[in-house]
Protein backbone atom coordinates (compact mmCIF):
# COMPACT_ATOMS: atom_id res chain seq x y z
CA UNK A 1 0.00 0.00 0.00
CA UNK A 2 2.93 2.45 0.95
CA UNK A 3 4.44 1.33 -1.94
CA UNK A 4 1.63 2.45 -4.26
CA UNK A 5 1.33 5.73 -2.41
CA UNK A 6 4.72 6.85 -3.43
CA UNK A 7 4.13 5.39 -6.94
CA UNK A 8 1.14 7.96 -7.29
CA UNK A 9 2.67 10.50 -5.70
CA UNK A 10 5.54 10.21 -8.58
CA UNK A 11 2.70 9.94 -11.18
CA UNK A 12 1.85 13.19 -9.44
CA UNK A 13 4.24 15.31 -9.51
CA UNK A 14 4.90 14.37 -13.55
CA UNK A 15 1.23 14.87 -14.34
CA UNK A 16 0.24 17.66 -12.35
CA UNK A 17 -0.34 20.24 -14.84
CA UNK A 18 -2.93 17.29 -17.18
CA UNK A 19 -4.15 16.16 -13.64
CA UNK A 20 -4.87 18.79 -11.35
CA UNK A 21 -3.68 23.06 -12.43
CA UNK A 22 -5.93 21.81 -15.84
CA UNK A 23 -8.97 21.45 -14.08
CA UNK A 24 -8.38 24.23 -11.70
CA UNK A 25 -7.79 26.55 -14.21
CA UNK A 26 -11.31 25.74 -15.79
CA UNK A 27 -13.05 26.06 -12.78
CA UNK A 28 -11.23 29.53 -11.68
CA UNK A 29 -12.77 30.48 -15.38
CA UNK A 30 -16.07 29.64 -14.70
CA UNK A 31 -15.84 30.99 -11.66
CA UNK A 32 -14.44 34.28 -13.19
CA UNK A 33 -17.32 33.95 -15.70
CA UNK A 34 -20.29 33.69 -13.18
CA UNK A 35 -18.81 36.95 -11.39
CA UNK A 36 -18.62 39.09 -14.62
CA UNK A 37 -21.80 37.51 -15.83
CA UNK A 38 -23.94 39.06 -12.64
CA UNK A 39 -22.38 42.32 -12.66
CA UNK A 40 -22.68 42.68 -15.93
CA UNK A 41 -26.04 41.56 -16.63
CA UNK A 42 -28.20 44.72 -15.74
CA UNK A 43 -26.26 45.80 -18.60
CA UNK A 44 -27.47 43.11 -20.92
CA UNK A 45 -30.46 43.29 -19.93
CA UNK A 46 -31.01 47.25 -20.25
CA UNK A 47 -29.86 46.92 -23.85
CA UNK A 48 -32.03 44.27 -25.09
CA UNK A 49 -35.20 45.45 -23.20
CA UNK A 50 -35.72 48.71 -21.50
CA UNK A 51 -38.42 47.40 -19.40
CA UNK A 52 -36.69 46.08 -16.41
CA UNK A 53 -33.27 45.42 -15.22
CA UNK A 54 -31.35 42.02 -13.94
CA UNK A 55 -31.61 44.03 -10.66
CA UNK A 56 -35.26 44.32 -10.64
CA UNK A 57 -35.94 40.72 -12.18
CA UNK A 58 -33.66 39.11 -9.54
CA UNK A 59 -36.19 38.98 -6.53
CA UNK A 60 -38.84 38.09 -9.37
CA UNK A 61 -36.79 34.83 -9.52
CA UNK A 62 -35.79 34.24 -6.03
CA UNK A 63 -39.89 34.69 -5.44
CA UNK A 64 -40.23 32.57 -8.30
CA UNK A 65 -38.06 29.59 -6.68
CA UNK A 66 -38.90 29.66 -3.48
CA UNK A 67 -42.78 29.55 -4.29
CA UNK A 68 -41.40 25.84 -6.03
CA UNK A 69 -42.38 22.18 -4.80
CA UNK A 70 -39.35 21.34 -2.38
CA UNK A 71 -38.85 18.39 -4.65
CA UNK A 72 -38.53 20.77 -7.68
CA UNK A 73 -35.95 23.14 -5.53
CA UNK A 74 -34.17 20.01 -4.96
CA UNK A 75 -34.24 18.82 -8.49
CA UNK A 76 -33.24 22.46 -9.27
CA UNK A 77 -30.34 22.66 -7.10
CA UNK A 78 -29.33 19.21 -7.84
CA UNK A 79 -29.43 19.79 -11.86
CA UNK A 80 -27.30 22.92 -11.31
CA UNK A 81 -24.48 21.04 -9.47
CA UNK A 82 -24.42 17.98 -10.85
CA UNK A 83 -24.45 19.85 -14.44
CA UNK A 84 -20.70 20.88 -13.92
CA UNK A 85 -19.89 16.78 -14.36
CA UNK A 86 -20.99 17.78 -17.76
CA UNK A 87 -18.40 19.81 -18.15
CA UNK A 88 -14.99 18.32 -16.32
CA UNK A 89 -15.48 14.90 -17.55
CA UNK A 90 -15.10 15.74 -20.94
CA UNK A 91 -11.52 17.39 -20.34
CA UNK A 92 -10.57 14.12 -18.00
CA UNK A 93 -11.05 12.20 -20.96
CA UNK A 94 -8.72 13.58 -23.09
CA UNK A 95 -5.81 14.11 -20.26
CA UNK A 96 -6.31 10.60 -19.58
CA UNK A 97 -5.69 9.71 -23.07
CA UNK A 98 -2.43 11.73 -23.77
CA UNK A 99 -1.70 10.28 -19.52
CA UNK A 100 -2.06 6.92 -20.60
CA UNK A 101 -0.30 7.42 -24.40
CA UNK A 102 2.79 9.42 -22.60
CA UNK A 103 2.71 6.84 -19.14
CA UNK A 104 5.25 4.33 -20.60
CA UNK A 105 6.46 5.83 -23.69
CA UNK A 106 8.37 9.66 -22.54
CA UNK A 107 10.22 7.66 -20.11
CA UNK A 108 11.94 5.60 -22.59
CA UNK A 109 11.97 8.60 -24.89
CA UNK A 110 14.53 10.68 -22.34
CA UNK A 111 16.02 7.63 -21.20
CA UNK A 112 15.12 8.34 -17.50
CA UNK A 113 13.50 4.41 -17.63
CA UNK A 114 17.35 3.79 -16.80
CA UNK A 115 16.52 5.86 -13.43
CA UNK A 116 13.25 4.50 -12.40
CA UNK A 117 14.48 0.72 -13.40
CA UNK A 118 17.80 1.32 -10.70
CA UNK A 119 15.52 1.54 -8.44
CA UNK A 120 13.72 -1.90 -6.37
CA UNK A 121 10.30 -1.04 -7.71
CA UNK A 122 8.90 -4.06 -10.77
CA UNK A 123 7.82 -3.77 -13.94
CA UNK A 124 4.00 -4.82 -12.25
CA UNK A 125 3.98 -2.48 -9.50
CA UNK A 126 4.96 0.18 -12.20
CA UNK A 127 2.77 -0.69 -14.63
CA UNK A 128 -0.30 -1.10 -11.94
CA UNK A 129 0.43 2.43 -10.51
CA UNK A 130 -0.06 3.99 -14.07
CA UNK A 131 -3.30 2.37 -14.30
CA UNK A 132 -4.21 3.65 -11.11
CA UNK A 133 -3.47 7.31 -11.58
CA UNK A 134 -5.79 7.00 -14.58
CA UNK A 135 -8.97 4.95 -13.12
CA UNK A 136 -8.51 6.18 -9.44
CA UNK A 137 -5.83 9.44 -9.07
CA UNK A 138 -7.46 11.39 -11.77
CA UNK A 139 -10.70 11.23 -11.16
CA UNK A 140 -10.44 12.09 -7.45
CA UNK A 141 -8.04 14.96 -8.53
CA UNK A 142 -11.51 16.11 -10.51
CA UNK A 143 -13.59 15.23 -8.02
CA UNK A 144 -11.53 17.50 -5.52
CA UNK A 145 -11.70 20.43 -8.56
CA UNK A 146 -15.11 20.16 -8.79
CA UNK A 147 -16.26 20.05 -5.43
CA UNK A 148 -14.42 23.42 -4.49
CA UNK A 149 -16.67 24.55 -8.20
CA UNK A 150 -19.67 23.28 -6.89
CA UNK A 151 -19.48 24.85 -3.05
CA UNK A 152 -18.44 27.95 -4.86
CA UNK A 153 -21.77 28.09 -6.99
CA UNK A 154 -23.43 27.32 -3.85
CA UNK A 155 -22.42 30.51 -2.28
CA UNK A 156 -22.68 31.95 -5.88
CA UNK A 157 -26.32 30.78 -5.39
CA UNK A 158 -26.44 32.40 -1.78
CA UNK A 159 -25.59 35.64 -2.57
CA UNK A 160 -27.67 36.11 -5.62
CA UNK A 161 -30.97 35.33 -2.86
CA UNK A 162 -29.34 37.56 -0.36
CA UNK A 163 -29.57 40.37 -3.38
CA UNK A 164 -32.61 39.21 -4.28
CA UNK A 165 -34.21 39.39 -0.27
CA UNK A 166 -34.09 35.87 0.69
CA UNK A 167 -31.51 34.00 3.00
CA UNK A 168 -31.15 31.47 0.58
CA UNK A 169 -31.38 28.72 3.25
CA UNK A 170 -33.47 27.02 0.66
CA UNK A 171 -30.51 26.51 -1.99
CA UNK A 172 -28.33 24.63 1.12
CA UNK A 173 -31.48 22.59 2.32
CA UNK A 174 -31.96 21.30 -0.89
CA UNK A 175 -28.64 20.37 -2.09
CA UNK A 176 -27.50 17.30 -0.55
CA UNK A 177 -24.42 18.28 -0.92
CA UNK A 178 -22.93 15.27 0.52
CA UNK A 179 -25.26 13.06 -1.46
CA UNK A 180 -24.15 14.80 -4.61
CA UNK A 181 -20.80 14.88 -3.60
CA UNK A 182 -20.55 11.16 -3.12
CA UNK A 183 -22.93 10.27 -6.20
CA UNK A 184 -20.31 12.54 -7.91
CA UNK A 185 -17.14 10.61 -7.41
CA UNK A 186 -18.60 7.14 -7.61
CA UNK A 187 -20.35 8.27 -10.82
CA UNK A 188 -16.47 9.29 -12.19
CA UNK A 189 -14.66 6.38 -11.27
CA UNK A 190 -17.04 4.18 -12.44
CA UNK A 191 -17.09 5.53 -15.92
CA UNK A 192 -13.52 5.41 -15.86
CA UNK A 193 -13.68 1.79 -14.70
CA UNK A 194 -16.02 1.28 -17.72
CA UNK A 195 -13.16 2.25 -19.60
CA UNK A 196 -10.68 0.47 -18.35
CA UNK A 197 -9.94 -1.92 -21.67
CA UNK A 198 -9.35 1.05 -23.48
CA UNK A 199 -6.94 2.79 -20.86
CA UNK A 200 -5.15 -0.30 -20.62
CA UNK A 201 -4.69 -0.79 -24.60
CA UNK A 202 -3.23 2.66 -24.59
CA UNK A 203 -1.15 1.82 -21.55
CA UNK A 204 0.07 -1.11 -23.76
CA UNK A 205 0.62 0.54 -26.80
CA UNK A 206 3.14 3.28 -25.06
CA UNK A 207 5.23 0.46 -23.47
CA UNK A 208 5.65 -0.60 -27.17
CA UNK A 209 5.63 2.43 -29.28
CA UNK A 210 8.69 3.26 -31.07
CA UNK A 211 7.76 6.45 -32.18
CA UNK A 212 4.54 8.74 -31.98
CA UNK A 213 2.54 6.23 -29.35
CA UNK A 214 -0.86 7.79 -30.54
CA UNK A 215 -0.46 6.03 -34.40
CA UNK A 216 0.71 2.47 -32.92
CA UNK A 217 -2.63 2.54 -30.63
CA UNK A 218 -4.84 3.62 -33.14
CA UNK A 219 -3.27 1.98 -35.99
CA UNK A 220 -4.18 -1.84 -35.02
CA UNK A 221 -7.89 -0.64 -34.12
CA UNK A 222 -7.94 1.24 -37.40
CA UNK A 223 -6.60 -1.87 -39.38
CA UNK A 224 -9.38 -4.04 -37.35
CA UNK A 225 -11.94 -2.14 -38.56
CA UNK A 226 -11.47 -1.64 -42.01
CA UNK A 227 -10.74 -5.53 -42.15
CA UNK A 228 -13.94 -6.44 -40.46
CA UNK A 229 -15.51 -4.20 -42.85
CA UNK A 230 -14.00 -5.85 -45.84
CA UNK A 231 -14.33 -9.52 -44.79
CA UNK A 232 -17.89 -9.44 -43.03
CA UNK A 233 -19.30 -6.11 -44.20
CA UNK A 234 -19.93 -4.88 -40.38
CA UNK A 235 -18.64 -2.63 -38.13
CA UNK A 236 -19.43 -3.98 -34.86
CA UNK A 237 -15.77 -3.51 -33.54
CA UNK A 238 -15.73 -0.25 -33.96
CA UNK A 239 -19.45 0.34 -32.92
CA UNK A 240 -18.20 -1.72 -29.57
CA UNK A 241 -15.58 1.13 -28.74
CA UNK A 242 -18.01 4.06 -29.65
CA UNK A 243 -20.38 2.62 -27.29
CA UNK A 244 -17.93 2.24 -24.53
CA UNK A 245 -17.24 5.64 -24.78
CA UNK A 246 -20.57 6.70 -25.08
CA UNK A 247 -21.64 4.62 -21.96
CA UNK A 248 -18.22 5.96 -20.15
CA UNK A 249 -19.68 9.44 -20.65
CA UNK A 250 -23.43 8.70 -19.84
CA UNK A 251 -22.15 6.80 -16.42
CA UNK A 252 -20.42 9.88 -15.63
CA UNK A 253 -23.60 12.13 -16.07
CA UNK A 254 -25.89 9.51 -15.11
CA UNK A 255 -26.71 11.40 -12.25
CA UNK A 256 -27.97 14.39 -14.12
CA UNK A 257 -30.15 12.17 -16.48
CA UNK A 258 -31.78 10.12 -13.63
CA UNK A 259 -32.10 13.98 -11.64
CA UNK A 260 -34.10 15.32 -14.63
CA UNK A 261 -36.06 12.07 -14.67
CA UNK A 262 -36.11 12.95 -18.53
CA UNK A 263 -34.16 11.33 -21.60
CA UNK A 264 -31.36 13.02 -22.25
CA UNK A 265 -29.03 10.16 -23.29
CA UNK A 266 -29.94 8.22 -26.30
CA UNK A 267 -28.77 4.82 -24.74
CA UNK A 268 -29.57 3.30 -21.82
CA UNK A 269 -27.89 4.64 -18.77
CA UNK A 270 -26.34 3.15 -15.53
CA UNK A 271 -26.41 4.17 -12.40
CA UNK A 272 -23.00 4.00 -10.96
CA UNK A 273 -24.01 0.88 -8.48
CA UNK A 274 -25.73 -0.50 -11.71
CA UNK A 275 -22.17 -0.87 -13.42
CA UNK A 276 -21.16 -3.71 -11.24
CA UNK A 277 -24.34 -6.00 -12.33
CA UNK A 278 -23.15 -5.52 -15.79
CA UNK A 279 -21.27 -8.54 -17.44
CA UNK A 280 -19.84 -6.34 -19.86
CA UNK A 281 -17.85 -4.20 -17.33
CA UNK A 282 -16.01 -7.39 -15.85
CA UNK A 283 -15.43 -8.74 -18.93
CA UNK A 284 -13.80 -5.27 -20.30
CA UNK A 285 -11.92 -5.76 -16.42
CA UNK A 286 -10.70 -8.87 -18.08
CA UNK A 287 -9.58 -7.74 -21.73
CA UNK A 288 -8.19 -4.93 -19.13
CA UNK A 289 -5.82 -7.32 -17.11
CA UNK A 290 -4.62 -8.72 -20.88
CA UNK A 291 -3.12 -5.62 -22.06
CA UNK A 292 -2.08 -4.75 -18.65
CA UNK A 293 0.00 -8.00 -18.72
CA UNK A 294 1.59 -7.31 -22.13
CA UNK A 295 2.42 -4.15 -20.92
CA UNK A 296 4.14 -5.71 -17.73
CA UNK A 297 6.15 -7.87 -19.84
CA UNK A 298 6.81 -4.94 -22.85
CA UNK A 299 8.53 -2.70 -19.94
CA UNK A 300 10.59 -5.78 -18.70
CA UNK A 301 12.50 -5.84 -21.83
CA UNK A 302 12.37 -3.04 -23.49
CA UNK A 303 14.32 0.27 -22.13
CA UNK A 304 14.83 2.42 -25.76
CA UNK A 305 12.21 4.21 -28.25
CA UNK B 1 33.76 -15.07 0.47
CA UNK B 2 31.04 -15.47 -1.94
CA UNK B 3 30.77 -13.45 -4.86
CA UNK B 4 29.08 -10.28 -6.55
CA UNK B 5 28.87 -10.96 -9.96
CA UNK B 6 29.52 -14.34 -11.39
CA UNK B 7 29.34 -14.72 -15.52
CA UNK B 8 29.32 -18.32 -16.74
CA UNK B 9 28.88 -18.68 -20.73
CA UNK B 10 26.98 -15.13 -20.83
CA UNK B 11 25.59 -14.40 -24.75
CA UNK B 12 23.84 -12.47 -26.29
CA UNK B 13 23.48 -12.02 -30.15
CA UNK B 14 21.23 -9.38 -31.92
CA UNK B 15 20.09 -11.59 -35.34
CA UNK B 16 23.48 -12.64 -36.35
CA UNK B 17 25.89 -10.36 -34.40
CA UNK B 18 27.27 -12.01 -31.52
CA UNK B 19 27.31 -8.76 -29.06
CA UNK B 20 28.38 -11.22 -26.08
CA UNK B 21 29.85 -14.89 -27.32
CA UNK B 22 30.48 -16.87 -24.17
CA UNK B 23 31.88 -14.26 -21.47
CA UNK B 24 33.31 -15.67 -17.99
CA UNK B 25 34.19 -13.25 -15.04
CA UNK B 26 33.92 -12.82 -11.70
CA UNK B 27 34.20 -10.06 -9.57
CA UNK B 28 34.53 -10.57 -5.75
CA UNK B 29 33.48 -7.81 -2.79
CA UNK B 30 35.98 -5.69 -2.02
CA UNK B 31 36.83 -4.51 -5.96
CA UNK B 32 37.08 -2.16 -8.07
CA UNK B 33 36.73 -3.41 -11.61
CA UNK B 34 37.40 -1.50 -14.99
CA UNK B 35 35.47 -2.53 -17.94
CA UNK B 36 37.04 -1.06 -20.89
CA UNK B 37 36.39 -1.74 -24.39
CA UNK B 38 35.84 0.16 -27.68
CA UNK B 39 32.66 1.24 -28.59
CA UNK B 40 30.26 -1.51 -29.35
CA UNK B 41 32.58 -4.16 -28.04
CA UNK B 42 29.66 -5.58 -25.83
CA UNK B 43 30.53 -3.33 -22.50
CA UNK B 44 26.92 -2.07 -22.56
CA UNK B 45 25.21 -5.35 -22.71
CA UNK B 46 27.10 -7.04 -20.24
CA UNK B 47 26.18 -4.04 -17.92
CA UNK B 48 22.21 -4.55 -18.97
CA UNK B 49 22.51 -7.73 -18.37
CA UNK B 50 23.70 -7.56 -15.14
CA UNK B 51 20.92 -4.91 -14.12
CA UNK B 52 18.32 -6.74 -15.10
CA UNK B 53 17.67 -4.10 -18.46
CA UNK B 54 18.13 -7.14 -21.06
CA UNK B 55 17.74 -10.74 -21.66
CA UNK B 56 20.52 -12.87 -22.37
CA UNK B 57 22.06 -16.38 -22.85
CA UNK B 58 24.13 -18.38 -20.12
CA UNK B 59 24.80 -18.10 -16.47
CA UNK B 60 24.74 -15.20 -14.75
CA UNK B 61 24.23 -14.58 -10.61
CA UNK B 62 24.09 -11.05 -8.83
CA UNK B 63 24.25 -11.57 -5.32
CA UNK B 64 22.78 -15.36 -5.76
CA UNK B 65 19.72 -13.83 -8.00
CA UNK B 66 19.17 -13.92 -11.59
CA UNK B 67 18.81 -10.53 -12.77
CA UNK B 68 16.37 -11.00 -16.23
CA UNK B 69 13.88 -12.44 -13.25
CA UNK B 70 14.60 -10.58 -9.93
CA UNK B 71 15.35 -7.42 -11.63
CA UNK B 72 13.57 -5.27 -8.44
CA UNK B 73 15.13 -7.45 -6.37
CA UNK B 74 18.47 -6.84 -7.12
CA UNK B 75 18.14 -3.43 -7.08
CA UNK B 76 17.82 -3.47 -3.02
CA UNK B 77 21.70 -4.45 -3.38
CA UNK B 78 22.96 -2.62 -6.40
CA UNK B 79 22.86 0.78 -7.32
CA UNK B 80 23.47 2.52 -10.69
CA UNK B 81 24.32 5.34 -12.69
CA UNK B 82 25.06 5.58 -16.28
CA UNK B 83 25.30 8.77 -18.57
CA UNK B 84 23.61 11.88 -16.10
CA UNK B 85 21.55 12.81 -17.92
CA UNK B 86 19.08 10.05 -16.92
CA UNK B 87 17.60 11.73 -14.12
CA UNK B 88 14.19 12.89 -15.10
CA UNK B 89 13.84 16.37 -16.13
CA UNK B 90 10.84 17.15 -14.66
CA UNK B 91 12.01 16.14 -10.99
CA UNK B 92 11.67 18.12 -8.35
CA UNK B 93 15.24 17.64 -5.72
CA UNK B 94 13.04 17.53 -3.17
CA UNK B 95 10.96 14.97 -4.31
CA UNK B 96 13.48 12.89 -5.69
CA UNK B 97 14.95 12.35 -2.38
CA UNK B 98 11.29 11.52 -1.06
CA UNK B 99 10.82 9.03 -3.49
CA UNK B 100 14.04 7.37 -3.42
CA UNK B 101 13.40 7.30 0.59
CA UNK B 102 10.12 5.59 0.02
CA UNK B 103 10.81 2.72 -2.26
CA UNK B 104 14.46 2.00 -1.64
CA UNK B 105 14.59 -0.24 2.08
CA UNK B 106 18.14 1.02 2.31
CA UNK B 107 18.60 4.59 1.27
CA UNK B 108 19.44 7.06 4.19
CA UNK B 109 18.09 9.86 3.47
CA UNK B 110 19.83 12.01 6.58
CA UNK B 111 22.89 10.82 4.39
CA UNK B 112 21.34 11.94 1.02
CA UNK B 113 20.54 15.47 2.52
CA UNK B 114 24.06 15.97 3.72
CA UNK B 115 25.71 15.53 0.64
CA UNK B 116 23.70 17.73 -0.89
CA UNK B 117 23.81 20.47 1.45
CA UNK B 118 27.51 20.44 0.39
CA UNK B 119 26.23 21.15 -2.89
CA UNK B 120 24.78 24.57 -4.21
CA UNK B 121 21.90 22.51 -5.72
CA UNK B 122 18.31 24.18 -4.44
CA UNK B 123 15.89 21.44 -3.12
CA UNK B 124 12.91 23.08 -4.85
CA UNK B 125 14.51 22.89 -8.36
CA UNK B 126 13.80 21.02 -11.08
CA UNK B 127 16.30 18.72 -12.46
CA UNK B 128 16.15 20.45 -16.01
CA UNK B 129 16.99 23.55 -14.07
CA UNK B 130 20.32 22.44 -13.33
CA UNK B 131 23.44 22.38 -14.95
CA UNK B 132 24.83 18.97 -15.95
CA UNK B 133 27.77 18.77 -13.42
CA UNK B 134 24.93 19.38 -10.76
CA UNK B 135 22.48 16.65 -12.15
CA UNK B 136 25.60 14.24 -11.39
CA UNK B 137 25.53 15.73 -7.82
CA UNK B 138 22.37 15.30 -7.52
CA UNK B 139 22.58 11.44 -9.05
CA UNK B 140 25.68 10.52 -6.53
CA UNK B 141 23.80 12.10 -3.51
CA UNK B 142 21.23 9.38 -3.78
CA UNK B 143 23.55 6.83 -5.15
CA UNK B 144 26.00 6.58 -2.31
CA UNK B 145 23.02 6.75 0.35
CA UNK B 146 21.88 3.61 -0.57
CA UNK B 147 23.83 0.94 1.33
CA UNK B 148 24.21 -1.07 -1.77
CA UNK B 149 26.75 -4.00 -2.35
CA UNK B 150 27.18 -3.30 -5.90
CA UNK B 151 27.82 -0.17 -7.68
CA UNK B 152 27.63 -0.28 -11.40
CA UNK B 153 28.88 3.53 -13.33
CA UNK B 154 28.03 3.38 -16.90
CA UNK B 155 30.08 6.09 -18.28
CA UNK B 156 29.17 8.49 -15.26
CA UNK B 157 31.17 11.60 -16.13
CA UNK B 158 30.57 11.63 -19.75
CA UNK B 159 30.29 15.39 -20.67
CA UNK B 160 31.64 16.70 -16.94
CA UNK B 161 34.36 18.88 -16.68
CA UNK B 162 37.65 17.74 -14.82
CA UNK B 163 36.74 19.44 -11.84
CA UNK B 164 33.70 17.35 -11.45
CA UNK B 165 35.01 14.21 -12.46
CA UNK B 166 38.04 14.35 -9.92
CA UNK B 167 35.26 15.06 -7.27
CA UNK B 168 33.02 12.37 -8.55
CA UNK B 169 35.52 9.81 -7.96
CA UNK B 170 37.39 11.32 -4.99
CA UNK B 171 33.61 11.52 -3.08
CA UNK B 172 32.95 7.59 -3.84
CA UNK B 173 35.91 6.07 -3.08
CA UNK B 174 36.36 7.89 0.19
CA UNK B 175 31.92 8.12 0.98
CA UNK B 176 31.51 4.81 -0.53
CA UNK B 177 33.62 2.04 -1.16
CA UNK B 178 35.03 -0.28 1.38
CA UNK B 179 35.90 -3.93 1.69
CA UNK B 180 32.37 -5.47 1.59
CA UNK B 181 31.19 -3.32 -1.40
CA UNK B 182 32.29 -3.26 -5.29
CA UNK B 183 32.28 -1.18 -7.64
CA UNK B 184 31.89 -2.10 -11.58
CA UNK B 185 33.07 1.01 -13.99
CA UNK B 186 33.27 1.36 -17.46
CA UNK B 187 34.74 5.08 -19.08
CA UNK B 188 36.62 6.11 -21.94
CA UNK B 189 38.14 7.74 -19.67
CA UNK B 190 40.38 5.16 -18.07
CA UNK B 191 43.66 7.15 -17.06
CA UNK B 192 41.83 8.74 -14.85
CA UNK B 193 40.54 5.87 -13.20
CA UNK B 194 43.51 3.52 -13.30
CA UNK B 195 44.70 4.46 -10.05
CA UNK B 196 41.78 3.54 -8.24
CA UNK B 197 41.39 0.23 -9.93
CA UNK B 198 41.65 -3.13 -8.52
CA UNK B 199 41.22 -5.30 -11.49
CA UNK B 200 40.72 -4.80 -15.01
CA UNK B 201 38.81 -6.37 -17.67
CA UNK B 202 39.09 -5.94 -21.52
CA UNK B 203 36.10 -6.36 -24.07
CA UNK B 204 36.43 -6.95 -27.66
CA UNK B 205 34.13 -7.78 -30.37
CA UNK B 206 31.86 -9.74 -27.79
CA UNK B 207 34.94 -11.57 -25.71
CA UNK B 208 36.86 -10.96 -22.80
CA UNK B 209 40.20 -10.44 -23.76
CA UNK B 210 42.01 -9.69 -20.51
CA UNK B 211 40.92 -10.15 -17.32
CA UNK B 212 43.22 -10.12 -14.29
CA UNK B 213 43.69 -8.35 -10.96
CA UNK B 214 45.55 -4.80 -11.38
CA UNK B 215 48.61 -6.19 -9.26
CA UNK B 216 49.28 -9.00 -11.61
CA UNK B 217 48.76 -6.75 -14.72
CA UNK B 218 51.51 -4.49 -13.36
CA UNK B 219 53.69 -7.41 -12.74
CA UNK B 220 52.82 -8.70 -16.27
CA UNK B 221 53.25 -6.19 -18.70
CA UNK B 222 56.26 -4.17 -18.94
CA UNK B 223 57.52 -0.98 -21.39
CA UNK B 224 61.34 -0.94 -22.18
CA UNK B 225 62.41 1.77 -24.17
CA UNK B 226 65.50 0.56 -25.96
CA UNK B 227 68.57 1.79 -27.74
CA UNK B 228 69.27 1.15 -31.75
CA UNK B 229 71.47 -1.52 -30.88
CA UNK B 230 69.21 -3.79 -29.03
CA UNK B 231 66.55 -3.60 -31.10
CA UNK B 232 66.77 -6.59 -32.52
CA UNK B 233 66.96 -8.74 -29.32
CA UNK B 234 63.96 -7.13 -28.21
CA UNK B 235 62.03 -7.72 -31.02
CA UNK B 236 63.25 -11.78 -30.49
CA UNK B 237 61.14 -11.38 -27.38
CA UNK B 238 58.24 -10.89 -29.34
CA UNK B 239 56.56 -7.37 -27.59
CA UNK B 240 53.19 -6.80 -28.42
CA UNK B 241 53.78 -3.51 -29.83
CA UNK B 242 56.45 -1.18 -30.30
CA UNK B 243 56.69 2.71 -31.18
CA UNK B 244 59.25 5.30 -31.59
CA UNK B 245 60.13 7.81 -29.23
CA UNK B 246 62.47 10.30 -29.58
CA UNK B 247 64.92 8.34 -32.22
CA UNK B 248 64.44 5.52 -29.36
CA UNK B 249 62.47 2.07 -29.53
CA UNK B 250 59.36 1.81 -26.81
CA UNK B 251 58.52 -1.77 -26.38
CA UNK B 252 55.24 -3.11 -24.77
CA UNK B 253 55.82 -6.78 -23.32
CA UNK B 254 53.67 -9.16 -22.27
CA UNK B 255 55.02 -12.07 -19.45
CA UNK B 256 58.35 -11.34 -20.17
CA UNK B 257 61.06 -11.82 -17.28
CA UNK B 258 62.13 -8.65 -15.86
CA UNK B 259 65.88 -9.66 -15.57
CA UNK B 260 65.54 -10.05 -19.07
CA UNK B 261 64.04 -6.93 -20.04
CA UNK B 262 66.26 -5.19 -18.01
CA UNK B 263 69.37 -6.06 -19.61
CA UNK B 264 67.31 -4.41 -22.56
CA UNK B 265 66.68 -0.96 -21.65
CA UNK B 266 65.01 1.20 -18.89
CA UNK B 267 61.69 -0.25 -17.45
CA UNK B 268 58.36 1.84 -17.02
CA UNK B 269 55.27 0.40 -15.92
CA UNK B 270 52.86 0.99 -18.93
CA UNK B 271 49.43 3.03 -18.28
CA UNK B 272 46.15 1.08 -18.69
CA UNK B 273 45.68 3.00 -22.19
CA UNK B 274 48.80 1.90 -23.56
CA UNK B 275 48.10 -2.05 -22.39
CA UNK B 276 44.51 -1.48 -24.14
CA UNK B 277 45.31 -0.25 -27.59
CA UNK B 278 48.15 -2.76 -27.55
CA UNK B 279 45.44 -5.64 -26.83
CA UNK B 280 43.35 -4.13 -29.50
CA UNK B 281 46.33 -4.17 -32.19
CA UNK B 282 46.69 -7.39 -31.13
CA UNK B 283 45.24 -11.13 -33.24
Amino acid sequence: MNALTILLKREYWEHKGAIFYTPAIMAAVFAGLMLIGSFSADEFVVTHNNEYTFSDHLPKLVDKFEELSGREQKQGVQLALYGTLVFFCGVMLLISLFYCLGCLYDERKDRSILFWKSMPVSDTKTVLSKFATVCFLIPISYFVVITAFQIYMMIFLTVLAWIGGSWGTMIWASSNLFGVMFNGLMALIMGMLWLSPFWAWLIFASSWAKKVAFMWAALPIIMLTIAEGWIFKTNYFIEMIAMRGANTFAIMNSNLHFTTHKEIFDIEVMRWYEVFGNSEFWIGLIVAGVFLAGAIYTRSVRNET
Amino acid sequence: MSALIEAKGLSKSYGNHKALDNVNFTVKRGRVVGLVGPNGAGKTTILNAILGLTSFDGDLTILGLKPDQNRHQIMQKVSFISDVAILPKWLVVENAIEYVNQVHPNFNKEKALRFLSKTKIPMKAKVKALSKGMVAQLHLALVMAIDAELLVLDEPTLGLDILYRKNFYNQLLSDFFNEERSILVTTHQIEEIENLLTDLIFVKDGKIILNDSMQSVSENYAEVMVGKERVEAAKALNPIIERDVFGRKVFLFEGVDREVLEALGEIHSPSVADIFVAKMEEV
